[in-house]
Formats: structure tokens, C-alpha cells, sequence
């Protein structure tokens, strides 16, 4: 994938400008005062541990939710049903959670955790497998998979795994398999390391190992282009890259929701709502398909939203018009052309070359 | 005599990070006339076509067409001013006809808002009579010729009333009878009084069709003369800055083991059709064998065979005493057999991904580029940084996307890759394309001391020229047979068009 270079940096701060303006006029407009906005919006998203540590709960499964996505990508596949890997591996998580007795904290944790990233890949198996050996457009199975989802674990919760004789929800967790809250107060909790560190392997992985190497062989840009010639030239089995993308994309989406009922909800219920697995195809490509680039942009939009909330809670904004500004953010921080007249200046160029390069 | 001047771009610079692609290039271009444009890969040629037909913009430099100095920001803005340009990589829909691609975004409309299909089917047919071009109206791009997708290339422009024509390497996928056409339909065109460009890395084709030719060398303009008053020698050198060998050197092969024998192969197409019928075939250690013939008579078909891409229907390869009929690519591969495919922007590359990553496509397994599923960077810098400079190249830097690099720069890509892990057999597909003439040079170099270590190369070529000149032994083939076994030394061209139209008697 392209490389981060001053052109993005400029793009950014264009995007953050514009936003800005937007967001003066729309708040004005619904007649509140947009300094005080922008003041709780910071104070929300970075000022003190709490509002701090609430920015990073927001952050943890966009952080995972956009590395999958890119991963899926990279490999040439256009997967946009993470959110549906993201339930069921939430669901089947918190039943691991309460199912499992008399495990060892360090064991019922780590068993809910892989319990969630099998379901969740197993999930993009079958949009892996029409692709490969029926065709079928995995844009078009993963978005549909995606309903299913939703559907199937609201019928679980609400059937199979019901636990709660009032409302639709299944037994809380036990206290063996929760990720630990570090701050009072806050949702954050451990997950937050589990979800950087995969990050950070999942970087090492796609970048630095032959396997990760034979994967991208078919793709590594944002149109997927599976099936590969280069790869069948090259003797690297495409179909195969193909599946093992989606199941690793899949795990990671199951991992997400995993952390999210493990670490914050602790028991699966149906009105338990996710989108983060769409914010997470914004993100990863915000961060330019690179897991190092999805971590930095998930950190930022985590901020963002948790700023969004106490602008909510402390004016009389709605909390919907920060969600409706986030989409013009990315909307224009994504809108490479804003600087294409600036590139022809002899210093934007200059600098654009400089932080461009790289040692090779 | 003071001719019009249809185009002149005056003082052109345009640069990407770490490159200078044109450098205050001034390139004028007389109404009516075939103006050639020639020069090294990454010269810069195809730049600043972008930069006419509104792709590119220029950093500095005014773009003066029919005497008025226009701004040209976007591809419409070029398409009003009558420009038209056809690209070496068509961009044509595979599942529509030539009438459909050619009104696709200006269909004509009947009352009803409707496209009127009729009415567009009349006028592609008017223009085509026009200037001479067959046109079948029902056929899909996917199944014509590349020739003919050429043509509706062309027709496409016209169709858009473009009254100056850019053809960028439009002869480098042709075959040579297919470029007599194109040449006419040029002509025809000139007489009707359009203005033609016409980039190529075929010096031949300059002197037999363009009035003038401007010669560029790292983004600057070398010279511009007049083709009567050139020959092939001088624009040669005045392209690469040295004196070029228009012959290949080589000795006489000395060939030993048998490394190859093809025994009665039988393979079917894409669509089912038997390509390849009853093929029998030898390669030893220490030779290059050719296969000459008009594209489309089973070469593409037998290659994918013997590589493993597409599966034999019936008949026997035997490599090195082995049966690899059924075999793999990746076990092809790794028994050191390199294949240099004739499409090299989906098979031999995978353009979005970076140079050094391309080059590594048939080493990165080995040590010490890797070990243990772990790249070791500095290793395979070294590596790809090595190959860059012995096959020339021409990039700031290996991190680039392939994308990035001219389009004889990108089948250097592949050529390095291939020649570079020692193979016992080299099957070399079309090698040369859309190389210049320096490189293409350096290349046959590279083939003929794969030979002389004791390597078997098979060299596969439209070009009757390359054939001839590198190989030791050349096949001809014909609907699917290799019809005749020549030295290529002992005939002639006129013979050897005689057997590539299946006449053996
Ligand atoms: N999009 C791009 N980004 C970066 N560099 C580019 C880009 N396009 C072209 N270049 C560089 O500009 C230079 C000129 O390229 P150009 O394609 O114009 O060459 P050319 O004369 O058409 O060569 P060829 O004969 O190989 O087609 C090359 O060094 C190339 O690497
Ligand atoms: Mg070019």
C-alpha cells in the first residue's frame, strides 16, 4: 500500500479545517455556541484519566475491526462483513463466559477469546468458500451475512441462550472470564493491549513474513482483485490466500466482539448494537491499509466519539450531529483531490518527497 | 513553406517525488503531419501525452493548440479541443461490442430518452467507412483480436470528432501484419486531414511512417529532424547517448543434454477450442530456440503448458527426464524453469505492489532473503537494489509501486526477475516488449550468455526480427502445429512469411 507522506498530512489538516467550518455553521445554526462544543468535545476526548481512558475504550474494537478489514483487502478480497464476525463472536464469547465453570481466570479468558475468534472466522468461511468455488461476489455474501447476523444472535439471545425470564439477554459472564477494568469509572479495560498487540503482529505479519508476503501477492490495494494472476504465475495458490485472508479478517472481527462482551457489557443481550465493524472499513482505509495506520486513526475516531458524547451529556447538542461531523471529517480527510493543486508548488513537493522516502 | 501548428507545448516540466519526468520540454507538432515521438524508457514520452490530454497536470509550461494557449485540467477538456488518445493498455469493456464501447458516455438518445442504438450503430459504421476500418458490429471486445480492439480504440476517438491523435506504443502488441494496418488506417486518416502522434521503440516504423520525429532522453528533448534527412543509426544514438548494436553478437551454440522434449501436446483455449494440436518439440543445454508465427497460433497456449498455467489435454513434457505435464507452477518453478510471460501487467507484476516486491516473486522462499518465514530487509534491499542496476531500471527507488514506473520499466521488472535465480530452461515470452532499443539490446545479451552457461532458453516472439536474431533453431507455428524447423541463418524473410501462412512445400 502507499506509504504515509506529507501529501496525507496535508490532506488531513485540510480535512480538520474544512470540518471545522462546517461544524461552526451547523452548530451555530441549531443555536448553541460552538467554542463551548469544541471545548467539551476536547475536554471529552483527552482531558483526564477517565475521559482518557474512555477514549481508549472506544478505540479497542475499532482498533481490531479496521486491522480485519484491512486485512481482507490486502489480500484482494472486498470484505465489508466484519460487523457481522463481530456478533457472533460477542455471543458465543459470553456464552463461553457463563457455559465454562471451575476454569482458572488466565484459562476461561483465553478460551472465551478463541472461542470468539473461531466462531467469527468460521463465520467468513462461507462467503470465502462461494467466492472461491462458486464466484459469488464476496461484497455481495458478506453484506447480506451481515443481516444474517444480526438476526441469528438476537434469536439466540433471545431463545436458546436466554438466561434472563424479563429481558432477552443471556447469563452474565463469570468473574474467571471478564477482561479487568483498570479505571473506575470506566469501561476501558484490558482488551485495549490485547487489541494493539494483534495490531502490531498483524503489522509484523504483512510486512515482514514470507506468509504475510504470499497473502498480498494478489492484492494490496483497495480494489479487490482476487482471483490473482501474478500469484497463479508466481506458484503461490491464490484460492488459498483467499480463505485464510477471510478466516484471519473473520477471527480478528470475532476478537472485537469478544473483548467488547468480556471486557465492558459482560453478557450478550439482543439490543446489543455494533457498527463498529462498518467505522472499522473507514478506518482501516483512513489508515491507509496499514494495521500501524489503523491503530493511530482508531485512537483519534475513538476520541472523537467519546468527545462527542460529552459534548451530548454537557450541551445541548445531539449526540448526532458529532456522528453527522465524524462523517464529514472522513468524508474530507479521505478527499486526496483538496491538495492536488497545492501539489504542484516546488516546497510541497519538496517536502512531500522527503517524507516519502524510505530506506530501500 | 509555413505550415499551421496544431499543438505546441512550450517549456513543459513536470516532476514526481524523486523523478523529473519532463524537464522545459518544448514539442510542436504540424497540422497534418505523422509526428513520431521516440526515446529511452522513462524518457518521459508517455508523461507528456498525459500532460496533453489532460491527465497530468504540468508543474510549469503553457499547452498552445490551433494558435490559442489552452489550460487543459481534465480529460474532457482535452476530448472538446479535439484530442484523442489511445493507450497502450486499452480501456475498453471486454463484454461490449465495438459500437457499445465506442457511444459508451455519448449514446446517442432517440425520443423516448432511450439509447438509440440504431443511430449509433449507423454512425460508428459511417466513420468506419470512412476511413477504411472492418468493423463487425456484433462481436464483444473479449473475443476480438488485439488489433481489432485497437481499432475500436481508434474509432472511439474519432467517433468523439478528435482531430488530433495520440497513439501511445499503439504497434508493440501488433502483429507485423496488423501494424500494416494500423499504418493505412494512419495514413487515411492524414489524408483526411487529422494530425497523428506516434510513440514507438521501433525505429523502422518511424522512418517508413512519420514526416518528423522528436527524440527525448531523461525528460528532456534530445533533437527534432525530419525523417528523410535521419536514418535509423543516428536516432539510435541520439536516444541512448551512446552507439547502439542493431545486430545481436553471439557465436555459434554449442548444445549438449537434452533439457526439454515436448512430445505430441494437445492443449485447449479459454473458450474451449483446441489451441495446440499435436506440438513436438526439443530443447538442449546451450541453445535458443525460437517459436515464430502470427499471434493467435497456439504460442500463448503452448507457453501456459509448459508452465504449468494451463493443463495439457493430452501429450508428454518431459523436463529433464521428468513428466511435468501436470505439474504446478510452484513445482515448475522451484525445478528452476523462468518464464517470462507475454502479459505483463496482470501476470508478470502485480503493479500495486513495490518494486522490490515484484522482484522477489521467485526468491523470496530462499535464504538469505528469508529464513524461517521471516524477511530479512536488508537482504533483500540488497538483492532487489542489485537487479535494479544490472537491468537498468529506472526508479528512485525500489519502495515504489510498480505502478509508478514507464512501461519498459515495468517489464524490466519482470525480465530481472526471471533472469535472476539462475534457471535451467527460460521461457521468454514476447521479452522485449515496449522496451527501447538500448535495453532490448542489453536483454538479448542477457539470452545469449543464459546460453553460453550452458542454460536452455525458448524464446517466444511476434517480432520475426528478434527470432531471427537471437535464436539458433526457430520453429514456425501454424493453427496449433510447429509446420517448419529452420536455422535462421539460411532464410529468408519472405520465406519465412511464406511458412508462417502455413505454406511448407
Ligand atoms: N505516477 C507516477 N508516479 C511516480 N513516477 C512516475 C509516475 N508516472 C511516471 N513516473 C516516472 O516518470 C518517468 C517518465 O515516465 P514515462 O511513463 O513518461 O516514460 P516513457 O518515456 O513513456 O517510457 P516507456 O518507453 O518505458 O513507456 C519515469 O521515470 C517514471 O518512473
Ligand atoms: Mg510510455
Amino acid at each position: 500500500m502507499d506509504k504515509f507522506s506529507f501529501k496525507d498530512v496535508l490532506v488531513t489538516f485540510a480535512g480538520l479545517f474544512i470540518t471545522t467550518l462546517v461544524a461552526w455553521v451547523l452548530i451555530t445554526s441549531t443555536g448553541n455556541n460552538p467554542s463551548e462544543v469544541a471545548k467539551y468535545l476536547y475536554e471529552g476526548g483527552f482531558k483526564g484519566t477517565r475521559n482518557i481512558a474512555n477514549s481508549l475504550y472506544q478505540a479497542t474494537p475499532l482498533i481490531l475491526t479496521a486491522t480485519a478489514t484491512l486485512i481482507s483487502f490486502r489480500v484482494g478480497m472486498f470484505n465489508i462483513g466484519i460487523n457481522g464476525s463481530m456478533y457472533v463472536g460477542a455471543l458465543y464469547a459470553g456464552w463461553a463466559g457463563y457455559r465454562f465453570t471451575n476454569l482458572g481466570h488466565f484459562s476461561h479468558v483465553t478460551l472465551c477469546i478463541l472461542i470468539g475468534m473461531t466462531v467469527g472466522a468460521l463465520w467468513m468461511l462461507l462467503p470465502a468458500l462461494l467466492r472461491v468455488y462458486a464466484g459469488v461476489s464476496e461484497i455481495i455474501s458478506t453484506i447480506i451475512l451481515n443481516f444474517v447476523a444480526v438476526l441469528f444472535v438476537s434469536y439466540m439471545a433471545n431463545g436458546p441462550f436466554r438466561a434472563d425470564p424479563i429481558a432477552p439477554a443471556t447469563a452474565r459472564i463469570l468473574e474467571t472470564a471478564e477482561l479487568k477494568q483498570i479505571f473506575p469509572n470506566s469501561q476501558f479495560n484490558t482488551g485495549f493491549f490485547i487489541a494493539v498487540i494483534v495490531a502490531i503482529l498483524a503489522h509484523f505479519v504483512l510486512n515482514k513474513t514470507t506468509f504475510g508476503y504470499e497473502l498480498r501477492s494478489g492484492g494490496d490495494g483497495l480494489v479487490g482483485v482476487y482471483p490473482s494472476r501474478f500469484s497463479s504465475y508466481l506458484g503461490i495458490p491464490s484460492d488459498r490466500s483467499a480463505i485464510i485472508g477471510m478466516l484471519i479478517s473473520g477471527a480478528l472481527g470475532g476478537l472485537a466482539g469478544a473483548i467488547e462482551v468480556l471486557g465492558a457489557v459482560r453478557y450478550f443481550f439482543q439490543e446489543l448494537e455494533f457498527n463498529q465493524g462498518f467505522d472499522g472499513i473507514l478506518i482501516g482505509i483512513l489508515g491507509k491499509l496499514e494495521p500501524i495506520g489503523a491503530i493511530i486513526a482508531s485512537l483519534f475516531y475513538g476520541a472523537i466519539k467519546n468527545g462527542g458524547f460529552f459534548v451530548d451529556y454537557k450541551t445541548d447538542v445531539a449526540r448526532e450531529i458529532i456522528i453527522v461531523l465524524i462523517s464529514i471529517l472522513i468524508f474530507f480527510v479521505s478527499a486526496q483531490k483538496i491538495v492536488k493543486g497545492l501539489e504542484k508548488y516546488p516546497i510541497v513537493k519538496k517536502l512531500d518527497s522527503f517524507f516519502s522516502r524510505k530506506k530501500m | 513553406m509555413n505550415k499551421e501548428i496544431a499543438i505546441h507545448l512550450k517549456n513543459i516540466t513536470k516532476s514526481y517525488p524523486g523523478v523529473i519526468a519532463n524537464k522545459n520540454v518544448d514539442f510542436q507538432v504540424n497540422k497534418g503531419e505523422i509526428h513520431a515521438l521516440v526515446g529511452e524508457n522513462g524518457a518521459g514520452k508517455s508523461t507528456l501525452m498525459k500532460i496533453l490530454y489532460g491527465i497530468e497536470q504540468p508543474d510549469e509550461g503553457e499547452i498552445v493548440i490551433n494558435g490559442s494557449m489552452e489550460t487543459i485540467n481534465k480529460v474532457e477538456t482535452a476530448i472538446n479541443l479535439g484530442i484523442g488518445m489511445v493507450h497502450q493498455e486499452f480501456t475498453l469493456v471486454p463484454s461490449f461490442t465495438a459500437p457499445e464501447n465506442i457511444g459508451l458516455g455519448q449514446e446517442p438518445k432517440n425520443s423516448k430518452g432511450l439509447v438509440d442504438w440504431k443511430g449509433l450503430n449507423k454512425s460508428v459504421m459511417d466513420i468506419a467507412e470512412k476511413y477504411g476500418f472492418k468493423v463487425d458490429p456484433g462481436l464483444k471486445m473479449i473475443d476480438a483480436s488485439v488489433g481489432v480492439q485497437q481499432r475500436t480504440e481508434i474509432l472511439k476517438t474519432l467517433y468523439r470528432n478528435a482531430n488530433i491523435l495520440i497513439l501511445d506504443e499503439p504497434t508493440a502488441v501488433l502483429t507485423p501484419q496488423e501494424t500494416d494496418e494500423l499504418f493505412n488506417v494512419i495514413r487515411t486518416l492524414v489524408n483526411e486531414g487529422k494530425t497523428v502522434i506516434f510513440i514507438t521503440h521501433k525505429l523502422r516504423e518511424v522512418m517508413e511512417i512519420a514526416d518528423r520525429v522528436t527524440v527525448m532522453r531523461a525528460g528532456e528533448v534530445q533533437g527534432v529532424s525530419e525523417t528523410k534527412n535521419t536514418s535509423i543509426t543516428e536516432l539510435a544514438s541520439q536516444m541512448v547517448g551512446r552507439e547502439v548494436f542493431l545486430q545481436v553478437k553471439k557465436d555459434e551454440a554449442d548444445p549438449k543434454d537434452e533439457i526439454l522434449n515436448v512430445e505430441n501436446l494437445w492443449v485447449h483455449d479459454a473458450r474451449g477450442l483446441l489451441a495446440v494440436n499435436g506440438v513436438e518439440m526439443s530443447i538442449k543445454e546451450g541453445e535458443i530456440v525460437g517459436i515464430a508465427g502470427v499471434e493467435g497460433n497456439g504460442q500463448t497456449e503452448l507457453v501456459e503448458a509448459l508452465t504449468g498455467l494451463r493443463k495439457a489435454s493430452r501429450g508428454k513434457i518431459m523436463y529433464l527426464g521428468e513428466d511435468i505435464a501436470s505439474s504446478t507452477p510452484k513445482n515448475i518453478r522451484r525445478k528452476k524453469i523462468a518464464h517470462i510471460p507475454e502479459d505483463r501487467t496482470n501476470t508478470g507484476l502485480n503493479t500495486q505492489l513495490s518494486i522490490w516486491e515484484n522482484l522477489i516473486g521467485n526468491s523470496y522462499f530462499r535464504k538469505p532473503l528469508s529464513s524461517k518465514g521471516i524477511f530479512n530487509l536488508k537482504k533483500v534491499a540488497k538483492h532487489a537494489n542489485k537487479l535494479k542496476e544490472d537491468f537498468d531500471i529506472r526508479s528512485p527507488n525500489v519502495s515504489l509501486k510498480v505502478k509508478s514506473l514507464s512501461g519498459g520499466n515495468q517489464q524490466k521488472v519482470v525480465v530481472a526477475r526471471e533472469l535472476s535465480e539462475d534457471p535451467t530452461l527460460t521461457i521468454a515470452s514476447q521479452p522485449t516488449r515496449g522496451v527501447d532499443i538500448g535495453n532490448i539490446e542489453a536483454i538479448h545479451e542477457q539470452l545469449v550468455q543464459m546460453r553460453d552457461d550452458g542454460g536452455a532458453v525458448l524464446l517466444v516472439s511476434a517480432e520475426l526480427d528478434e527470432v531471427m536474431a537471437v535464436a539458433d533453431r526457430v520453429g514456425v507455428m501454424y493453427e496449433g502445429q510447429i509446420v517448419k524447423w529452420v536455422n535462421p541463418k539460411e532464410v529468408d524473410q519472405s520465406q519465412m512469411g511464406l511458412y508462417m501462412a502455413g505454406v511448407t512445400e
